[in-house]
């Protein structure tokens, strides 16, 4: 037993059973915390940049011009992290604090249902029902959004946290049948089954692009992505439910809504978009978890830009269209989706 | 040929045709925008735009021509021009003479041009460029001596001159200016070091 | 003032100098104020039932600077840089009816190239000052691109006047008698070029703007303001003409060169904010006919008429030196004021004036009694005007709805309150 061999065994382990652990590894590194802190700094810097594209400017460029601005968000993150937390006295204290704590967290907890690989020994929980668990914990967050806003005690943010609730209530039911709209075409809950079924070529996707739409224009009305900008509309209510915070709570509360489009937007990459094809997975800790991860995560980053980028095309809906739009216009489009599901289903037109 | 009133009305379009014709519209330009962008920002102190002569800057004024006639003290509107008396030896006949000459306090001085296009002689000029920094206050009223030197263009030392030239297909461009030789009356460094 | 709004039927203090006005159990009062992201310089006391608002009241007066009385202690030359001022986007527009009438106190008339180059200018002015509305009215619905658009298209009409004139927005152009400088050797193809461009422009703001289906919902059918209405209200410009109001300035009482200019003025009849969008783009695109038709002419006819006799005749032979660009360091095409102008006295008497300018029409009443300072002059701005549909427009509407009417209207605080 020499030293080398104790370290090396000290070093496997610690990759197996810490760092390589499933629930660890998919709430933590991909695609939990470290992935969607860093991918969400570089999102935001490329919703500037793609905005300042399309509007004769050139966005961030003064932090460091020749990389063209690409370090203006870490700029932001330090100078939010030493910015001064003022609570106001009116406020409630409790909820006011902990509540987008919270919703953070309750944000990237569908991360550890869904699956990264085909290989079994690298799953989290047992993938026989994923679909509809990773589905149901993406409902959880969005209340906390109305606690902190009903905490401030400011105007402002109560019509904010007003005006979230009922986007809340529209955009859930959407969101859910669209993503349940792959179960008749594959027959069952099992995200590795529908993944895998998607290698031969035939994304659900393509098959099903009705529902791909609806589950696109669901998340941008769930993480007030233009057009639905509607709870923290700058111009009308000044920041919306957020008004209050200031600081690190400010820099949460923003990169909030991007970590749960980064949490919605890995679901849709794995259902619609075909998940890790077209790479079959080998044993082996590197080719077997890291690169199908990684595959997933360049899918998801492509549906996030192209979200970010209808800031520049679009304007903002009134309240009252958004959700006549959502409850008159999207429902039963969905509905249609998943009747599309099931006729194809029937018909055999299954990937 | 007076002006004719005419009635106009905005497009009407079917919902079908305003929901797809409409988004595909607005997301054809987001794109085309994208992919080939018209950008006009100046960036700013790195370069700087080479204004023409004839752009209302600071004031210069040339003592020789001046024959303190006030005028353009009398016609300032903002009340920054004001008529110096200073001991001065008159050239024709020798004596010493109490003359009055103008200075200028910039804090007040709103950049209109009416004393360089009232004074008789031509004694004031503009120079072409408007962004001077000072440190107080109280060195924005100049002295006489200050205002008969240019003021110190610090943004010409470190930027590169642009200049936007009119284009049809992308209103301006931005192209950089070629240097046209020394301004015409060397600019001096003050004595306590201080732009002004 | 503080105003303690009580709950129906309950004991509220009075202290004297105290408003009190009962608010009822489901209302709810928001204030748009001041210092919000959405409204100019001016507070807003909206009650709002549910989303509806019931009442909408704005409060204006921030951005008084007693521009009337300050007019009475200085010379007349002086009041053009200090009218410029109260809405220095077009600040041709607003210091014209005051050169005119001062003119018809003198009773001089300006020559023939000195109306062309005031058209000139007050058509550019009314350009950028459109473009600026639109930018204000994107920003308000969300929609950045816009208001970026209008923004960086907005600086090529500033770029053009600031060729003509020496100064981007504050130009002090007009003088009694004429003008200040004469159009640069290459300003007629850089207008065209600029024309040119403009007219492409428009086509894409209507395809990412106006037919934008979202932006169109939020606009079609709102704020309507029908004819009666309007003219019941009395307002002008712009917002009367989507209205159906045939009324502008231009074509009742001719001003400069206008009655010999060929363009129309567009009507519409809707009387909604999106009409009231619309009709600043085709204003937009009337005022570029205009701009290409005065180009042309001055390019064809000689240079000279810029200034009236009375004040040019007895001009010595430097002014017309520096007029052509013979002496080196003093620019080319600058037209030089007599000492005369300081100490001008106008005659004593009493005249009025009038002008189109970009929100509506601009009136002016000028007196004088002989001296070199006026005794009285009144100011009636559009926005003025304007503001009156706020109260009378607003309510029935959602509390979203509110900056819709309010860009839509184009309303600029500091032209109010002067």
């Amino acid at each position: 037993m020499s030293g080398i061999q104790v370290l090396s065994d000290i070093g496997w382990g610690i990759l197996h059973y810490i760092i390589f652990y499933p629930p660890v590894y998919q709430y933590v590194i991909i695609p939990g915390f470290a992935a969607a802190l860093i991918i969400v700094i570089f999102i935001i810097w490329f919703e500037r940049k793609a905005a300042a594209r399309v509007q004769m400017r050139y966005g961030p460029l003064e932090i460091s011009p020749r990389t063209g601005g690409a370090t203006q968000l870490i700029a932001d993150l330090l100078r939010y992290t030493v910015q001064e937390i003022i609570v106001p006295a009116t406020a409630d204290f409790l909820p006011f604090i902990l509540a987008p704590n919270i919703a953070v967290v309750l944000a990237l907890l569908p991360m550890v249902a869904v699956p990264m690989t085909s290989i079994s020994e690298y799953w989290p929980i047992p993938m026989g029902y994923s679909l509809l668990i990773a589905v149901a914990l993406s409902t959880l967050s969005p209340i906390f959004i109305v606690m902190l806003s009903w905490a401030s005690n400011n105007k402002f943010a109560v019509v904010g946290g007003l005006r979230e609730s009922f986007v809340i209530v529209a955009y859930e039911l959407i969101a859910v049948i669209s993503l349940l709209a792959a179960t008749p075409m594959t027959g069952t809950f099992n995200m590795v089954t529908i993944v895998n079924d998607q290698l031969s070529g035939r994304w659900l996707g393509l098959l099903n692009p009705i529902a791909l739409l609806t589950a696109f224009i669901a998340v941008l009305m769930s993480t007030s992505g233009f057009p639905f900008e509607i709870p923290d509309s700058e111009s009308e209510l000044v920041a919306g439910p957020y008004t209050e915070y200031s600081g690190l709570m400010y820099g949460l509360n923003m990169g909030a809504a991007y970590i749960r489009r980064w949490a919605f937007s890995v679901l849709i990459s794995l259902v619609f978009l075909g998940g890790w094809a077209p790479y079959r997975p080998t044993p082996g800790l590197v080719t077997g978890y890291l690169v199908p991860s990684l595959i997933v995560t360049v899918k998801a980053i492509i549906v996030m830009a192209i979200m970010s980028f209808l800031r520049a095309v679009y304007g903002r809906y009134r309240l009252d269209q958004a959700l006549s739009l959502a409850w008159e216009v999207m429902i039963p489009l969905t509905l249609a989706a998943f009747g599309i599901s099931l006729a194809e289903a029937y018909f055999g037109v299954v990937p | 040929m007076p002006a004719r009133p005419v009635i106009k009305r905005s497009p009407r379009v079917t919902f079908l045709g305003r929901a797809i014709a409409g988004n595909l519209g607005a997301l054809i330009v987001g794109v085309k925008y994208f992919i080939d962008p018209n950008r006009i920002t100046l960036l700013y102190p790195h370069e700087y735009i080479k204004l023409r002569q004839g752009y209302r800057g600071y004031i210069v004024l040339k003592m020789d021509l001046c024959i303190s006639c006030s005028s353009c003290a009398r016609i300032c509107p903002a009340r920054a021009m004001k008529m110096l008396p200073v001991q001065v030896k008159d050239k024709k006949t020798g004596r010493i003479m109490k003359k009055k000459y103008p200075v200028i306090n910039y804090n007040r001085c709103i950049f209109c041009g009416y004393c360089v296009d009232v004074c008789p002689t031509e004694a004031l000029y503009h120079v072409p460029y408007h962004d001077i920094v000072y440190f107080n206050m109280a060195d924005m009223i100049l002295t006489l001596e200050d205002i008969q030197k240019e003021p110190e263009f610090i943004t010409a030392k470190e930027g590169v001159p642009v200049k936007y030239v009119y284009d049809e297909k992308r209103g301006l461009v931005k192209v950089a200016a070629e240097e046209e030789g020394k301004p015409p009356q060397q600019t001096e460094k003050s004595k306590e070091g201080e732009t002004a | 003032m503080s105003s303690q709004t009580g709950v129906q039927g309950s004991e509220v203090p009075r202290l004297p100098g105290m408003v009190v006005r009962p608010v009822e159990r489901r209302v709810y009062e928001v204030q748009i104020g001041p210092a919000h992201p959405g409204s100019g310089h001016m507070r807003i006391f909206v009650e709002v039932d549910g989303d509806v608002m019931t009442r909408v009241d704005p409060d204006i007066g921030f951005v008084h600077r007693t521009m009337e009385k300050l007019a009475e202690g200085r010379d007349w030359i002086k009041n053009i840089p200090l009218f410029e001022r109260m809405a220095i986007l077009d600040a041709c527009n607003i210091t014209l009816p005051y050169v005119e009438a001062v003119e018809r106190l003198l009773d001089l008339d300006p020559p023939e190239r000195a109306k062309y180059l005031r058209v000139l200018l007050c058509e550019i002015n009314r350009i950028a000052s459109h473009l600026y509305g639109f930018g204000i009215f994107g920003v308000f619905l969300g929609h950045s691109t816009l208001y970026m658009w209008a923004f960086g298209d907005r600086e090529v009409f500033v770029q053009l006047a600031e060729d003509l004139t020496g100064a981007r927005l504050t130009h002090s152009y007009p003088v009694f008698g004429g003008v200040r400088r004469d159009i640069p050797d290459d300003f007629p193809q850089n207008a065209r070029k600029a024309t040119r461009y403009m007219r492409g422009r428009l086509d894409e703001y209507a395809r990412i703007f106006l037919n934008n289906p979202n932006i169109r919902s939020r606009l079609e059918g709102v704020g309507v303001l029908s004819k009666n209405r309007a003219a019941e209200l009395g307002v002008v410009g712009p917002n009367a003409r989507a209205s159906g109001i045939k009324y502008d300035v231009r074509l009742v009482e001719p001003y400069e060169a206008y009655d010999r200019l060929d363009f129309e003025i567009p009507i519409f009849e809707e009387g909604d904010a999106l009409a009231r969008a619309w009709q600043r783009v085709e204003e937009i695109k009337q005022s570029l006919n205009i701009i290409e038709q005065v180009v042309d002419w001055l390019e064809k006819h000689p240079r000279e008429g810029f200034m009236h006799d009375k004040f040019w005749k007895t001009a010595p032979k430097l002014y017309r030196d520096v007029y052509e660009g013979k002496i080196d360091y003093a620019g080319k095409y600058r037209v030089k004021l007599m000492p005369l102008f300081a100490t001008l006295k106008v005659p004593a008497g009493k005249a009025s004036a009038r002008v189109e300018a970009g929100r509506g029409e601009m009136f002016y009443y000028v007196e004088s009694d002989g001296k070199d300072v006026p005794y009285r002059v009144r100011v009636v701005s559009p926005s003025f005007r304007n503001v009156i549909a706020f109260k009378y427009v607003m309510p029935g509407h959602r509390l979203m709805d509110l900056p819709a009417i309010y860009g839509s209207f184009d309303y600029f605080p500091p032209e109010w309150d002067r």
